[in-house]
C-alpha cells in the first residue's frame, strides 16, 4: 500500500528524519487558518508520480494566491486521481538535492540501499548517478556510510546522509516496507538536510500487523473488502468471476480475455480467510456481484474437496431459489442438517429477478446429483469441463445483448 | 537435496481449518506423517497422529524428523520455521501464503547458515504419486506416470494435473514452488532434479508470466535441460498491482510513474520463445502437447539406439 506524502512525512518525523513545518488542507477554507508563514508550497496529495510537471505543486505568496492555487489543485486529476488533501509546506532553498531509497529487491531477495547525488525531478540524470549497496547480511550503519561515499559525498555530509539512511532503514524494518524513498533530500551548504518529498509503500502482506498504519488504508477504494479481488472494469464489465484459488482466477481470466470477454473482476475465496467461512465468502461474493452495473453472467470455478463442492452448491441454490421459484414451492425447503451456512437473507425487492444474472459453474468434485436436481429449474449452467464453461460464459454474454 | 518417501514428516499448525484433512491426505498417499504440532493441544490425537505443543517434544519422541509441513498463520510462519530448524529438521515446506517478505528474508538467511531447505512460502508442497505427499496437493488428482511438474501457481496445479491424469498422463514428481514474492527455491533447482529423475520423461512448467523467476527458468532450460519442457503461464491479462522485480526497475518505474510498469509479461513470453519451449494459452491443450513431446523423445531414442 502506497502512503501519501504527508503520511510518509509523519513517519519520517517519528524516526527523526527532518521535515519542514507543514499543514494538511482538506478544504480551501483552511488556508485562512494557516499556521506556517508565507511563502508556502501547496502540494497535491496523490499517489501518482510526476505531479510537479503537471501543476500539482504550486508556490504561493499570500492567502488570495493560496486559495486560487488550492482550488486549481483540488480540481486537477493526476493519473485519474483527484487529491482529497493538499499539503501546505514552508519553502526551502536547497543548494543541492539528493535521492535516497531503500527497496526490497525480489530478485536478490534482500533490501537494497539506493542513493543518487543528483536527486530531484530529472529522472534520467538521477538514475545515471544511482549507487547501490546490497544488504546481503543484516544492516549496520557502515552500509549507509558505504552508500554515502559511493554517492561521492565527502566530509561532514557522509555522516549526515548516512544518519538519514540509518533512520530510513529503521522505519523500513519496523513498518515492513516495500519502499522508502526521499526525493529530494534538500541539502544546504552548512550541512543541513531536509526531506522535501517522500514515498513509502507498506508491504500488503504485512499491513495487518501494523494496526496504526492500516488506519490510512481506509481511504483506498476497495470494492470487494474483505474478500480478495482481482480488479477488472467495474463500470462496464459484463463477466464476473468467482474462484477459490488465485491461479484458477488468473487462468479463467486469460481464457475469457483471449476471446474478448469483458471482465468486471474476480473475487477469490480463501480456505483460510481471516473471518469468513467459505460459504459465507461465497454468499458475500454473490451479493457483491449484484452491485456490478453491466454484469451479464457469473462464472464460478471451484476446486477443492467434496465438501467444498457441496458447500458451494448449497449456497448457490439457496441464493437463486427465492428469486426464481414461488415461495410456496416445497422444493425450497432444504434438509436442516446442511443449514449451518445459511444466514438471514435480506427481504426481496419487487421484480428482483432481473438482478439475478445466469451462473456458469464448474465444480469438479463431490456428489452433485442432488444439487443438479435442485437447480434444474434455475439459470445455472453446470459443467466440469473448463473449455465448455468458458464457451458457455461467453455465449451467455452475447445472447443477452 | 534428497526427497525420500520414507522420511519422517511433521505437520506444524495442524489446528488449521483443514489441518486434519491435509494430515489424512498425506497419510493416505503413503507419507510417514508421525506427529502434529499445535500449541495447547499437546497430548491429543488428530488424524490418528499424536499432537505435541513443541516441535522439540515430537523430535524427542520420534528421533530425527526429516521434513516439516508448516500450516501456521502467515505471521507465525517465521517463528514456526525457526522452531523446526532449532529442532534439527532440514526440509521445510511452507504452505501458508502471505508471509511478510522481511520475515522470509530472515528465514532464508537462517536456512542458509543451518543448511535447511525451504519450499515456499505459499507452496502446495511436493508429491510423488502413491509414494509421498508433503503439503496440500490434492492426491486424488494425481497418478503415477512420466510427467514431472514444477509449478509456480497455486491450486491451479491440481486442476491441470487432473486433466492430465484423465488423459492417461500420470506424474512422476510434482513440486509447487510457492506463490509469495520471496520463496525458498527456484525453478532451476527443480529442473535439475527432474532432468536427473529417471521416472520423468517430460517436464511441465506452470508459471506466472510476470515473474522474473520464469525468465531465468527459460534461459536455464535452453542451456541445461535435455528433456522436453512444456509450459503454461497463468495471468497474461490480469492487471497485477505487484511487481516483484529488482530494485532498479522498481525505482525506475516508481520515478516515472506517469507511464508505469514495463511489460514484464511480454518479456517472459519472448524468453520462452527464445528457449523454444512450447507455451499454450489453453490448459486443455496440455495433454496433446505433452503426448507430442513424448512421441518426439521416443523417436530420438530410437535414432540414438
Amino acid at each position: 500500500m502506497d502512503l501519501l506524502e504527508y503520511q510518509a512525512k509523519e513517519l519520517f518525523q517519528k524516526v527523526g528524519i527532518p521535515i519542514l513545518p507543514s499543514q494538511t488542507i482538506h478544504d480551501i477554507g483552511e488556508l485562512k487558518r494557516l499556521h506556517i508563514p508565507y511563502p508556502v508550497v501547496l502540494k497535491s496529495q496523490v499517489r501518482a508520480g510526476g505531479r510537479g510537471k503537471v501543476g500539482g505543486i504550486r508556490f504561493v505568496e499570500n492567502t488570495i494566491d493560496g486559495i486560487a492555487a488550492a482550488s486549481a489543485i483540488f480540481n486537477l486529476p493526476i493519473s485519474n486521481e483527484y487529491p482529497e488533501v493538499i499539503l501546505a509546506e514552508a519553502h526551502y532553498d536547497s543548494q543541492s538535492e539528493f535521492f535516497l531509497a531503500i527497496v526490497l529487491d525480489y530478485q536478490l531477495q534482500c533490501p537494497v540501499l539506493l542513493g543518487s547525488s543528483k536527486g530531484g525531478m530529472d529522472v534520467d540524470t538521477l538514475l545515471q548517478n544511482m549507487e547501490k549497496v546490497v544488504l546481503t547480511d543484516n544492516f549496520s550503519a557502515f552500509h549507509a556510510r558505504h552508500l554515502a561515499v559511493k554517492m561521492g559525498l565527502t566530509g561532514e555530509l557522509i555522516a549526515v546522509v548516512s544518519d538519514i539512511v540509518e533512520k530510513m532503514y529503521h522505519l523500513f524494518l519496523s513498518a515492513d516496507l516495500d519502499i522508502i524513498e526521499i526525493n529530494p533530500l534538500g541539502v544546504k551548504n552548512n550541512g543541513e538536510v531536509m526531506a522535501l518529498d517522500g514515498k513509502i509503500a507498506i508491504n500488503d502482506s504485512a499491513i495487518a500487523r501494523h494496526p496504526d498504519l492500516s488506519l490510512w488504508t481506509n481511504h483506498e477504494l476497495n470494492f470487494a473488502s474483505p474478500l480478495r479481488w482481482l480488479k477488472g472494469d467495474i463500470k462496464s464489465g459484463e463477466i464476473g468471476l468467482i474462484c477459490n484459488s488465485y491461479g484458477l482466477a488468473l487462468s479463467s481470466w486469460d481464457l475469457i480475455r483471449e476471446q474478448q470477454g469483458k471482465l468486471a473482476g474476480a473475487l477469490i475465496l480463501e480456505d483460510n480467510h481471516q473471518s469468513l467461512s467459505l460459504g459465507n465468502q461465497l454468499e458475500l461474493a454473490l451479493e457483491k456481484m449484484r452491485e456490478l452495473p453491466k454484469l451479464k453472467v457469473i462464472f464460478i470455478n471451484i476446486l477443492g474437496t467434496n465438501e467444498t463442492s457441496e458447500v458451494v452448491a448449497d449456497v448457490i441454490s439457496q441464493y437463486l431459489q427465492p428469486a426464481f421459484l414461488p415461495r410456496s414451492d416445497d422444493r425450497m425447503t432444504r434438509p436442516t442438517g446442511a443449514n449451518s451456512l445459511g444466514r438471514e437473507r435480506s427481504p426481496m425487492k419487487e421484480n428482483s429477478n432481473r438482478e439475478y444474472v445466469p451462473i456458469v459453474i464448474r465444480l469438479v468434485k463431490g456428489n452433485l446429483e442432488p444439487f443438479q436436481a435442485k437447480v434444474s429449474a434455475l439459470p445455472i449452467y453446470w459443467n466440469t469441463s473448463l473449455e465448455q464453461c468458458i464457451a458457455d460464459t461467453l455465449s451467455l454474454v452475447d445472447s443477452d445483448a | 537435496m534428497k526427497w525420500q518417501p520414507d522420511s519422517k514428516v511433521l505437520l506444524q499448525g495442524i489446528n488449521h481449518p483443514l489441518g486434519t484433512y491435509y494430515a489424512t491426505q498425506m497419510k493416505d498417499s503413503g507419507t510417514q506423517l508421525v506427529a502434529g504440532v499445535s500449541v495447547g493441544q499437546g497430548g491429543e490425537v488428530l488424524a490418528d497422529i499424536p499432537i505435541f505443543d513443541l516441535v522439540e517434544e515430537a523430535v524427542n519422541q520420534f528421533g530425527i524428523i526429516e521434513m516439516s509441513v508448516i500450516l501456521n498463520p502467515a505471521y507465525e510462519v517465521l517463528d514456526a520455521a525457526l522452531e523446526a530448524i532449532a529442532a534439527g529438521i532440514k526440509q521445510l515446506i511452507i504452505v501458508s501464503s502471505g508471509v511478510p517478505p522481511l520475515d522470509m528474508i530472515s528465514l532464508l538467511r537462517k536456512a542458509e547458515t543451518s543448511h535447511t531447505f525451504i519450499l515456499g512460502s505459499g507452496s502446495q508442497g511436493l508429491l510423488i504419486p502413491d509414494k509421498l505427499s508433503v503439503g496440500t496437493l490434492d492426491i486424488s488428482s494425481y497418478s503415477p506416470g512420466k510427467v514431472g511438474i514444477i509449478s509456480h501457481c497455486d491450486a491451479l496445479t491440481d486442476d491441470i494435473a487432473r486433466e492430465l491424469t484423465q488423459a492417461g498422463l500420470g506424474q512422476s514428481f510434482v513440486v509447487s514452488l510457492g506463490t509469495d514474492g520471496l520463496i525458498g527455491s527456484n525453478f532451476e533447482q527443480w529442473l535439475q532434479v527432474l532432468e536427473e529423475d529417471e521416472q520423468t520423461e517430460v517436464i511441465l512448467l506452470l508459471g506466472q508470466p510476470n515473474s522474473h523467476g520464469e525468465i531465468k527458468a527459460a534461459d536455464y532450460i535452453a542451456s541445461a535441460i535435455e528433456k522436453p519442457v512444456i509450459a503454461y503461464l497463468a495471468g497474461r491479462y490480469a492487471t497485477l498491482d505487484k511487481h516483484f522485480g529488482d530494485s532498479t526497475t522498481i525505482i525506475a518505474n516508481q520515478l516515472s510513474q506517469v507511464f508505469p510498469v514495463i511489460n514484464s509479461v511480454q518479456k517472459t513470453i519472448i524468453a520462452f520463445e527464445k528457449a523454444k519451449i512450447p507455451v499454450t494459452k489453453k490448459p486443455w491443450e496440455l495433454p496433446s502437447l505433452i503426448n507430442t513431446a513424448l512421441k518426439k523423445t521416443k523417436l530420438v531414442d530410437k535414432e540414438d539406439s
